[in-house]
C-alpha cells in the first residue's frame, strides 16, 4: 500500500467520522428541540390541568384538616411544654448535683489528703526508720537521701535544680549591699517599718514579699531617711514601688517556687521508697536500667512536658494573675509609682452584685449575650441544614458548583467580611443604603421597620443601621444575620458531610414501606443528622458566648445607651457598654479602652464567664461517654 | 441513545412537581448566591476602582473602569525610609512567619500530647484534659493583660516568635482533644504488632501512628496557619509597634482614627483573602473530615 492511498484513507475515515458522529447528532438535536419543546407544552398543559383541577381538592383537604391540626396542637401543647419544662428542669437538677457532689468529693480527697499525709509520716518513721531517715536527709537536702542511696544520677539533677533557683535568687538579689553595712548607713528610723526582702531579697524573697504586700513605699515617701523616687539606678530601694509589677513577678516566683516544692517532695519520697526495694531485692538500681525503665514508663509524661511548660507560662500563670485582679481595687485611676493599688477580698463582686447601676447593665449584657449565642447558634444551623438539604436534593444538577460558591462565606476570614459588613451598613456611603436610595425604598423601608419596631430614629435621612441611639434592636438584628451569612456554611458542610454516612439501606426500608419523601426526612434523615451534630451545636454556643470579633468588628459594641438612661455612677468611669455588647467585648473595653481600664472589673466579669461557661462545658464533656470510656 | 432521545426522555419525565419543586430550588439557590456575592463584588469593586469615597463606588464591578490605582499606593508605600518593602508587604511577612511557625509548632506537639492521650494510661490524665479544656473557657484579654506585663518586664514585646508561643499554647487543648479522638481510632493491634518485633514507644509513634494521623494533622495544620491572619486583638497588645496583616487592615476602618480610609482597607483584604480562600476552599475536604470526625468522637 503506498503513501498516497493511505493518507487518503484517513482524511475519508475522519470526514465520514465527522459526517456520522458530530453533524448527525448536532442535526438531530437541531430537530429534536421543536419536537422537545412541544412535548414540554404539551406536558405543561396536561400539568396545569392537572394542578388546577386538584387545586380546589387540595384546598377543601387542607381546610377540612385544618381544625383537626389546631388541635392536634393545641392538645399537644401542654404536653410538650411540660416536657420541655421537665427535661430542663432535670437538666439543672442534674448540674447542680453534679456540681455539689464534685466540690464535695474535691474537698473530701484535699482533707483526706492532708490527714493520711502526716499519718504515712508517722507510720513511716516507726516502721522504716532507716528509710525515713534517708527521706528526712532529702528534706534538708534535696538529692542528699539519693546520695546516700548511691543513686548519683539522680541526687545530681535534683541538686542542680536546687542550685538553679539559689543562683537566680541571689543574681537577683542584693545580699551583698545588705552584707556590706548598707543597712547602717541608711538605719530605718525607730518605730518606722523595715523591709528587708523589698530592699534587697532576690525574685523569689522579693516575690513573695510583693504578692503579700503589693507593694508598700510610693512616690515622696520617707523611708529610711531617704525620699523615695521614681526609680533610683544605685540604690533600688530607693525606687517606688509599682503593684503591677510586684503582682505579676509574686505570681510567676509563686508558680516556680511550686514546681521547686514538687521536685522537693518527689525527692523525699523517692528517697524514701528507694531504700525500701532496696531492702526488699538487696539491689540498687544502675543508671542503664533507669534510663530505660523511666523511657518507657514514663514516655507519656515526656512527650507531654513541652506542651505542658507553654500552657503553664502562657496560659496558667497568666490566668492566675488576672484571677487574683479580681480581688483587688486596681483600675485604670491608680497612677502606678504615684500609688498603689491594695488588696480588696471580695469588694468589687460586692460591687457589681449589690449596686442596681451595674446590675442592671450586667443583666442587659447578659441577656443579649446569651440571646446572641443561642440564635447565632440556632439560625446557621437551621440554614446550614436547609441549605445542605437543598443542594443534595435530586433537583440540582450542577450540585459540585453550588457548593463550593455556596461556602465562599466561610473562606472569607471572618475578620474581612466582618468589616466588610461594617461597610455595608454603613450609615451614608454603604452598600446597603446606597441600593435602598438607588432603589427609592429607604423611606417604605424605614416606615415598616419602624412599624415593626426595630428603629426608633427620626423620620428623615438614610436609616442608621449600625449606630442609631434610638435603633438598638436594629443593630442586634444585623449582627445576628450578618452572623447568619458567615455562619451558615460551615454547618452546610458540616450537615453534608453527615448526610454522606446515613446508610441506604434505611432509605430502601422507607420505600419498601411506602414512606413519602416527607416521612423520608422526619424519620430518618432528620434524627441522623441531629444526633451526630448535637455536640458541635453546644461548642458553637460556647464559642459565640465568646464570640467577640463578630461584636467587635462589625458594631463596635455600639450604638451606645442614650445618655438618660445611664447612670451617674457608671457614667463617670466611661465604662458602659454599648447596645450590642456582649459580655466579651465590654470586658474588652474595660480592659483595654485608655479611657475605662476598669481591670478589677473587667475580671470579676471573667471570672463570672469562667464560672458559667466553663462549668457548662465541663459538665457536658463529662456527660459524654466517648470522654470517659477507657482506651 | 441519540441526542433526541434523551431530550425527549428528559422533557417527558418532567412532571409538574419537578418544575415547581426545581424552579423553586433554583430561584432560592439564585437568591442565596446573589446575597452571597453582592457584598464580595463589591468589595472587588472597591479594590479595583480610583475612587476615594465608597459611595462612589459602583455595585457591580465596571471593569473597563478599573484600575490599579489601589495596589499601587499598597506596595509601595513605605513608613520608613530604610524599609526595603512597602508596609503592607512587611505586615504580611510578619504574619506569614508568624502563622508558618505555628503550624510547625502547633502540629508538632499537639501530635505528642494527643498520641500521649490516646495510647497511654497514667496518673492525672482526665484532670488534665479536664482543666485544659475548662481552662480554655475564661476569656482570654485578661490574661492578655498579664502577658503583656510579663513580655514588657522581659523584653519580648515587638516579638513574633514570642506572639507565636502564646498561640501555640492556646490552641494545644482544643486540637489535642481532636487528635486524641481520630488516634483512639487507629486500632491498638498495630501498636502491639510493633511492640513484639521490638519497636520502642518512640518508633512506633513515628513509624506508625503519625503516617496514620495524617488527615488530622493537616486539618489542625490549616487551622493553626489560618489563625494569625485573622486575630487582631492578640497582636495589638502583644506587638504594639510591629504591624500584622489584621492590625494594619483594622487601622483604616476604625473611624475615630486618623487614617480611616475604607477603599484601602478593601484593596488590603481583598489581596489577603484570595489566597486564603484558595487554601481554605482546596483544604475543604480536611476540613470537613475534621468536623465530623469531632461530631462523632467529641
Amino acid at each position: 500500500m503506498d503513501e498516497q492511498n493511505k493518507s487518503g484513507n484517513i482524511f475519508k475515515r475522519v470526514l465520514s467520522f465527522l459526517y456520522h458522529k458530530v453533524i448527525v447528532t448536532i442535526f438531530h438535536f437541531l430537530v429534536s428541540i421543536p419536537i422537545a419543546i412541544g412535548t414540554f407544552i404539551k406536558n405543561l398543559g396536561a400539568s396545569i390541568w392537572y394542578f388546577l383541577k386538584n387545586l380546589p381538592g387540595w384546598i377543601v383537604y387542607f381546610l377540612k384538616n385544618l381544625p383537626r391540626w389546631i388541635w392536634y396542637f393545641l392538645k399537644n401543647l401542654p404536653r410538650w411544654t411540660w416536657n420541655f419544662l421537665k427535661n430542663l428542669y432535670r437538666w439543672i437538677r442534674n448540674f447542680l448535683e453534679f456540681l455539689v457532689i464534685k466540690i464535695y468529693s474535691f474537698f473530701k480527697y484535699l482533707v483526706l489528703k492532708f490527714v493520711y499525709f502526716f499519718i504515712n509520716i508517722y507510720r513511716a518513721f516507726r516502721e522504716e526508720p532507716k528509710a525515713a531517715f534517708k527521706g528526712l536527709s532529702s528534706f534538708f537536702l534535696p538529692g542528699l537521701g539519693q546520695a546516700r542511696n548511691k543513686q548519683w544520677y539522680k541526687a545530681l539533677p535534683i541538686f542542680l535544680v536546687l542550685l538553679f533557683f539559689l543562683v537566680i535568687e541571689f543574681a537577683t538579689g542584693s545580699y551583698m549591699y545588705a552584707l556590706s553595712g548598707e543597712i547602717g548607713d541608711f538605719p530605718a528610723a525607730a518605730g518606722e517599718p523595715f523591709y528587708f526582702f523589698r530592699d534587697y531579697g532576690g525574685f523569689f524573697t522579693k516575690g513573695i514579699w510583693g504578692l503579700v504586700t503589693l507593694g508598700e513605699l510610693v512616690l515622696g515617701d520617707m523611708y529610711r531617711g531617704e525620699t523615695i523616687v521614681i526609680y533610683d539606678k544605685i540604690f533600688t530601694w530607693k525606687s517606688a514601688d509599682n503593684s503591677q509589677v510586684l503582682l505579676g513577678e509574686g505570681v510567676i516566683a509563686f508558680s516556680m517556687l511550686l514546681l521547686l516544692a514538687s521536685v522537693w517532695y518527689f525527692s523525699v519520697k523517692d528517697a524514701f521508697h528507694t531504700h525500701i526495694d532496696y531492702v526488699k531485692t538487696n539491689k540498687i538500681e544502675e543508671y542503664k536500667d533507669f534510663v530505660r525503665r523511666v523511657w518507657d514508663d514514663f514516655f507519656a509524661y515526656i512527650i507531654i512536658i513541652p506542651a505542658v511548660i507553654l500552657i503553664l507560662f502562657f496560659t496558667l500563670i497568666p490566668f492566675l494573675f488576672s484571677f487574683l485582679v479580681a480581688f483587688t481595687n486596681w483600675t485604670g485611676r491608680v497612677s502606678l509609682g504615684e500609688q498603689l493599688f491594695k488588696w480588696n477580698g471580695f469588694g468589687t463582686f460586692r460591687l457589681i452584685l449589690e449596686s442596681a447601676d451595674w446590675l442592671k447593665f450586667f443583666g442587659d449584657v447578659l441577656i443579649w449575650t446569651v440571646f446572641y449565642a443561642l440564635m447565632s447558634s440556632v439560625t446557621v444551623y437551621v440554614l446550614g441544614f436547609i441549605q445542605a438539604l437543598i443542594i443534595e436534593s435530586k433537583y440540582v444538577v450542577f450540585k459540585k458548583f453550588f457548593r463550593v460558591m455556596l461556602i465562599i462565606p466561610w473562606a472569607i476570614p471572618a475578620l474581612i467580611s466582618l468589616m466588610l459588613f461594617r461597610n455595608v451598613f454603613a450609615d451614608n456611603a454603604g452598600l446597603f443604603n446606597q441600593l435602598l436610595a438607588n432603589a427609592g425604598l429607604t423611606d417604605a423601608l424605614r416606615g415598616f421597620l419602624t412599624d415593626i419596631g426595630l428603629v426608633g430614629q427620626a423620620s428623615e435621612g438614610n436609616i442608621l443601621w449600625l449606630t442609631g441611639k434610638e435603633n438598638g434592636m436594629l443593630a442586634k438584628s444585623i449582627i445576628i444575620i450578618v452572623n447568619l451569612w458567615i455562619g451558615y456554611p460551615y454547618f452546610m458542610m458540616l450537615t453534608t458531610g453527615v448526610l454522606g454516612t446515613i446508610p441506604m439501606s434505611l432509605y430502601e426500608a422507607a420505600d419498601i414501606d411506602g414512606a413519602t419523601d416527607f416521612q423520608k426526612f422526619r424519620f430518618i434523615t432528620f434524627p441522623w443528622v441531629l444526633r451526630a451534630t448535637a455536640p458541635v451545636i453546644i461548642t458553637t454556643f460556647t464559642f459565640n458566648f465568646n464570640n467577640f470579633g463578630a461584636i467587635y468588628f462589625l458594631s463596635g459594641g455600639g450604638p451606645g445607651y442614650p445618655n438618660d438612661q445611664i447612670p451617674e455612677s457608671v457614667r463617670v468611669l466611661g465604662a458602659a457598654p454599648g447596645q450590642t455588647d456582649i459580655l466579651i467585648s465590654w470586658i474588652y473595653k474595660l480592659t483595654f479602652q485608655s479611657t475605662v481600664n476598669q481591670y478589677n472589673l473587667a475580671s470579676v466579669y471573667s471570672i463570672l464567664i469562667f464560672v458559667f461557661i466553663g462549668l457548662v462545658a465541663v459538665y457536658n464533656l463529662s456527660k459524654l461517654k466517648s470522654f470517659w470510656e477507657e482506651d | 441513545m441519540t441526542m433526541q432521545e434523551k431530550l425527549g426522555r428528559w422533557f417527558k419525565r418532567l412532571t409538574v412537581k419537578k418544575v415547581v419543586f426545581g424552579s423553586l430550588v433554583y430561584g432560592w439557590l439564585l437568591l442565596m448566591m446573589a446575597i452571597v456575592f453582592t457584598p464580595v463584588l463589591w468589595m472587588v469593586s472597591a479594590a479595583f476602582t480610583d475612587a476615594t469615597q465608597l459611595a462612589q463606588v459602583p455595585v457591580i464591578p465596571k471593569i473597563s473602569e478599573w484600575s490599579l490605582v489601589n495596589y499601587k499606593e499598597l506596595f509601595t508605600e513605605k513608613s520608613g525610609s530604610d524599609q526595603v518593602v512597602s508596609d503592607y508587604l512587611k505586615a504580611f511577612f510578619t504574619t506569614f512567619m508568624i502563622a508558618a511557625t505555628n503550624t510547625v509548632l502547633v502540629v508538632a506537639l499537639s501530635s505528642l500530647v494527643g498520641f500521649a492521650f490516646s495510647r497511654y494510661r497514667f496518673k492525672g490524665k482526665k484532670k488534665v484534659l479536664l482543666s485544659m479544656m475548662g481552662l480554655q473557657m475564661f476569656p482570654s484579654f485578661m490574661g492578655m493583660l498579664a502577658l503583656f506585663m510579663f513580655f514588657r518586664q522581659f523584653g519580648l514585646l515587638n516579638n513574633p516568635f514570642a506572639l507565636t508561643l502564646i498561640y501555640v499554647a492556646g490552641s494545644i487543648p482544643y486540637n489535642t482533644f481532636i487528635v486524641r479522638g481520630f488516634m483512639r481510632n487507629i486500632p491498638k493491634s498495630l501498636d502491639e504488632a510493633a511492640a513484639i518485633d521490638g519497636a520502642t514507644n518512640l518508633q512506633v509513634m513515628i513509624k506508625i501512628i503519625i503516617p496514620l494521623a495524617v488527615p488530622i494533622m493537616g486539618f489542625i495544620a490549616v487551622n493553626a496557619f489560618m489563625q494569625p491572619w485573622l486575630d487582631y486583638i492578640l497582636p495589638s497588645v502583644i506587638m504594639p509597634q510591629r504591624d500584622t496583616v489584621a492590625i494594619w487592615l483594622f487601622r483604616f476602618m476604625d473611624p475615630l482614627g486618623h487614617e480611616y480610609d475604607p477603599i484601602k482597607f478593601m484593596s488590603g483584604a481583598l489581596f489577603l483573602a484570595v489566597p486564603i480562600m484558595m487554601v481554605q476552599i482546596y483544604m475543604q475536604r480536611y476540613l470537613i473530615y475534621g468536623l465530623t470526625q469531632g461530631a462523632d468522637k467529641g
